[in-house]
């Protein structure tokens, strides 16, 4: 570490990456390093995120272009994703690796060697003598068991003079800290492993439906990893039942829960399971999450009594405005018919409960459905051509085409006849669940760090370092005790310690002679 | 009892701690000023009559709400605030023998608990069911104690920024101290203008005895307080962790509130890296300490109140767990189920 750049007008690219080196490995830098993380984060908490805000940010677009565009530039509307943010992190860990790799080589240098001996006891900050009445060699091994008994590491010094004892304790202290700090490392190995194999997905599933675990049925809501490979688990999971349950009249959510039952691909192991917030089920690694939940009506479509089209579609719900739960929001859905001639297709919108949509069209408020109670749908109905050929969304219709044919409300269990021989009806109202099916094989290292990194930092924070010497010298009357004492943290307490110690270990010599 | 009985009972005795606090912030203050020892005994009462009628205050709200009383935020003001006290009073005051802090620490806890009452007022409710998990029993309480000793390392940290401000205007006169700029790797207790090892700084016999303990005694303490409390906040933020992953199918999201006790872990972790550099110990070491101390104020109030993420929830309000489906799901999941395609008609 000699620092040849000075006069060298221009460096070596060995120098260079030394240089490099010896930045990285300084306590400083790793500093400098955590604190611009700290600060990444407090950007990222305050610009709206991609994946959590993301009507914020088309806000931020439409209000502010300038100050959106920059932005996007810097990628602030992703940081914990951006570049930058994995610079840092990544520089943090090499600098972290490079700060503790000489220090668990100094510590194991340390942990093998033996208490040294020293000089000059009295000229220590901590320093007593004690006479007693034991032979010195009988004086230092009651030392040594004083000393052994308070968790220090004794050496006996093997010289010419008086003998004489070297003793320290507080290794945990940096074993702790290194310990502590090497579980971030293994931390980062537990993120990469476990999402670099794993996969976590979203899938809604009707009542009464059958899902199997596969990439094609998850309709490109997935996300796997990059070490991922295609080994999804087959497990098929069949929605039973959805409850969601509401405190009446507040509102406030009581019971989201999936009833559902899962079984592995060859149908060997069958398990019945109930997914609730809070208690995710699973098989083999595989486990689901309970996330939403919506409306599922099931709509038959008959043509001069043939039908059509029967099955439960799938209702969603706009983003509720300011102030407006979305359980007052009524939901949509769209039924298509490209095989009519003309063309149909018709727009839905469900209130599971149909006392709010009386209370919608008498008082003009909007209320909470909390329950099923009598559901209720408003339709209007569209013919012409649905411009199938299109990339379309099967949630909204596209009338650009279509003309106005009929509207009108269809309650459950009842049938509407929209002319032309064509009629509608509602059977039945179901629920589908909205689950997250996820896998990450990096849970159990993550969890191995985070106990690892607690054990590490107790004794980090809360040991302390200390050194002891003792030597007996003969006199007229026994020996002398002479201790020496050196703290490196916590000095004030030493004090005390200290005196205490001295006090023991006159005492063992002196309770030894008096028993023998 | 009823509920409605639990909840008076709950709502009285948050009132008589509050008055107590206040009554007891007063004396305590007096106490900084004037020295007298029987206004000390009366503060301390009061601090632990208000102690008691927190207490109280808590168990009855657990009672009433028929869980563990810490669904929302005025319930964990109202524990916060308690902890604090406690602590200054069974910690600070009791081992540590400093007492003239007490105004302080009781004005934060007053503060806590007068924008809990005024602001965040929730009656008593059964958890919603993000909350509902046994791991709020763990990850809140360890949230907790860890920001209630942080609250107290802030505010003798303060004190300490005070006092050090005054002593090194009186030492200024007496002979300059050298620094000592050791090569120390370890984390120290002394600051660097005090002589190593030593408690009292240098030159305060000299210096007029002022109305808050010796600076080094505030930096000990202050330092002693966080060391104590960075733990129990690391212990949090990994059971937050595995909560969410119990809860959301992901133990780290970069939700506001998970990002916010993040950054309050990483300052404080600064903190303590400060106070085992040469030239960082001291002034400086406790600005980062300050700094840590307002991030923890935001993880606490701001992103509670004003950011809005998984864990708006603690104000008690409804909180469907995003139950709008995303977008494409719907789209192609529509089109699967929808009663008429035209393939399956010809």
């Amino acid at each position: 570490m000699s620092s040849s750049a000075a006069g060298a007008p221009r460096m070596t690219l060995r120098q260079s990456v030394a240089l490099v080196w010896r930045t990285l490995r300084s306590m400083r830098t790793a500093l400098v390093l955590l604190l611009l993380l700290a600060l990444a984060a407090v950007a990222g908490s305050l610009v709206p995120q991609a994946g959590m805000a993301d009507a914020r940010i088309a806000a931020t677009f439409r209000d502010h272009p300038l100050r959106a565009r920059i932005f996007n530039q810097l990628g602030l509307f992703d940081v914990y994703g951006s570049w930058w943010f994995t610079l840092i992190y990544t520089l943090l860990l090499i600098s972290l690796a490079a700060c503790l790799s000489p220090r668990t080589r100094a510590l194991v240098r340390n942990a093998r060697a033996r208490p040294q001996p020293a000089r000059e006891l009295d000229a220590m900050r901590h320093y007593a003598e004690r006479a007693v009445p034991v032979q010195p060699d009988r004086a230092i091994s009651g030392a040594r068991r004083v000393l052994r008994r308070r968790m220090f590491r004794v050496s006996q010094g093997n010289g010419a003079g008086p003998p004489a004892l070297a003793a320290d304790k507080g290794l945990a202290r940096e074993a702790g800290s290194l310990l502590f700090h090497w579980s971030f490392l293994l931390i980062l190995v537990g993120i990469v492993w476990g999402k670099g194999t794993g996969f976590s997905g979203r899938v809604a599933i009707v009542e009464g439906e059958t899902w199997t675990e596969a990439h094609a049925n998850y309709d490109g809501q997935i996300r796997e990893g990059r070490l991922f490979n295609e080994d999804h688990s087959g497990i098929r999971i069949r929605v039973d039942d959805f409850t969601a349950t509401y405190r009446i009249p507040s509102g406030q959510p009581e019971d989201f829960v999936t009833r559902a039952e899962l079984s592995d691909p060859n149908g060997d192991v069958v398990r019945s399971v109930e997914i609730r917030v809070n208690h995710p089920a699973g098989m083999g690694g595989v486990k689901f999450y309970q996330f939403g939940y919506g409306w599922a009506p099931v709509i038959e479509v008959e043509k001069d009594g043939e039908p059509v089209a029967s099955a439960p579609v799938v209702c969603t719900q706009g983003r509720p405005p300011e102030g407006v739960s979305a359980l007052q929001l009524p939901w949509n859905c769209v039924v298509k018919l490209p095989s009519l001639s003309p063309q149909v297709g018709i727009r839905f919108q469900l209130y599971p409960d149909s006392r709010a949509l009386y209370a919608l069209l008498e008082t003009g408020q909007a209320m909470p459905m909390l329950t099923e109670f009598a559901p209720v749908m408003t339709y209007t109905a569209y013919r012409g051509d649905l411009r199938a050929d299109r990339v379309q969304n099967a949630t909204v219709l596209d009338t650009t085409a279509m003309r106005a044919w009929k509207d009108g409300v269809l309650g459950a269990g009842r049938t509407e006849r929209l002319g032309d021989g064509l009629s509608i009806s509602f059977p039945d109202l179901r629920q589908y669940t909205v689950l997250e099916v996820k896998r990450d094989r990096g849970l159990w290292i993550m969890l191995l760090a985070a106990i690892l990194l607690l054990v590490g930092l107790l004794p980090a924070l809360y040991t302390s370092r200390r050194k002891v010497w003792v030597t007996a010298e003969p006199n007229a009357s026994g020996s002398v005790l002479k201790v020496g004492g050196f703290a490196l943290q916590r000095r004030s307490q030493f004090e005390e310690e200290f005196a205490r110690l001295v006090d023991e270990l006159a005492k063992a010599s002196g309770e030894k002679v008096g028993t023998s | 009892m009823s509920t409605e009985q639990w909840t008076r009972l709950s709502t009285d005795a948050f009132n008589v701690a509050l008055f107590a606090y206040v009554a007891g912030m007063l004396g305590y203050f007096h106490y900084l000023a004037f020295r007298r020892q029987p206004v000390w005994r009366l503060a301390s009462s009061a601090a632990f009559l208000g102690l008691a009628a927190n207490s109280v205050s808590v168990v009855a709200r657990g009672f009433a709400a028929g869980r563990v009383p810490w669904g929302n935020m005025y319930e964990y003001s109202s524990l916060l605030a308690l902890l604090v006290v406690a602590g200054y009073l069974f910690v600070v005051e009791g081992v540590y023998k400093v007492r003239v802090v007490g105004g302080f620490v009781l004005a934060f806890s007053v503060l806590t608990m007068a924008v809990a009452v005024l602001f965040l007022y929730v009656g008593p409710a059964p958890l919603v069911p993000a909350l509902n998990s046994y791991w709020i029993k763990i990850h809140v309480v360890a949230a907790i104690t860890g920001s209630s000793l942080f609250a107290l390392g802030g505010v003798i940290t303060i004190l300490y920024l005070v006092k050090d401000r005054r002593e090194r205007r009186a030492g200024a006169a007496l002979a300059p101290v050298a620094p000592i700029m050791g090569g120390a790797v370890d984390l120290e207790d002394a600051p660097p203008h005090f002589e190593t090892g030593a408690d009292e700084p240098v030159g305060d016999g000299a210096t007029r005895r002022g109305l808050l303990p010796p600076a080094a005694t505030l930096d000990r303490v202050a330092y002693r307080t966080i060391a104590f409390a960075f733990p129990i906040w690391t212990f949090a933020v990994i059971a937050g962790a595995i909560w969410a992953e119990e809860a959301w199918g992901r133990y780290w999201g970069w939700d506001p509130k998970e990002t916010w006790s993040f950054i309050t872990w990483v300052i404080f972790a600064g903190y303590l890296h400060a106070r085992a550099t040469s030239g960082w110990r001291g002034r400086r070491a406790a600005v980062i300490a300050l700094v840590g101390f307002a991030s923890l104020l935001i993880t606490y109030y701001a992103v509670n109140l004003w950011i809005v993420g998984l864990h708006s929830y603690a104000m008690g309000v409804l909180a469907l767990p995003a139950m709008a489906l995303n977008g494409a799901t719907v789209r192609r999941r529509a089109a699967r189920s929808a009663p008429h395609d035209a393939r399956e008609e010809e």
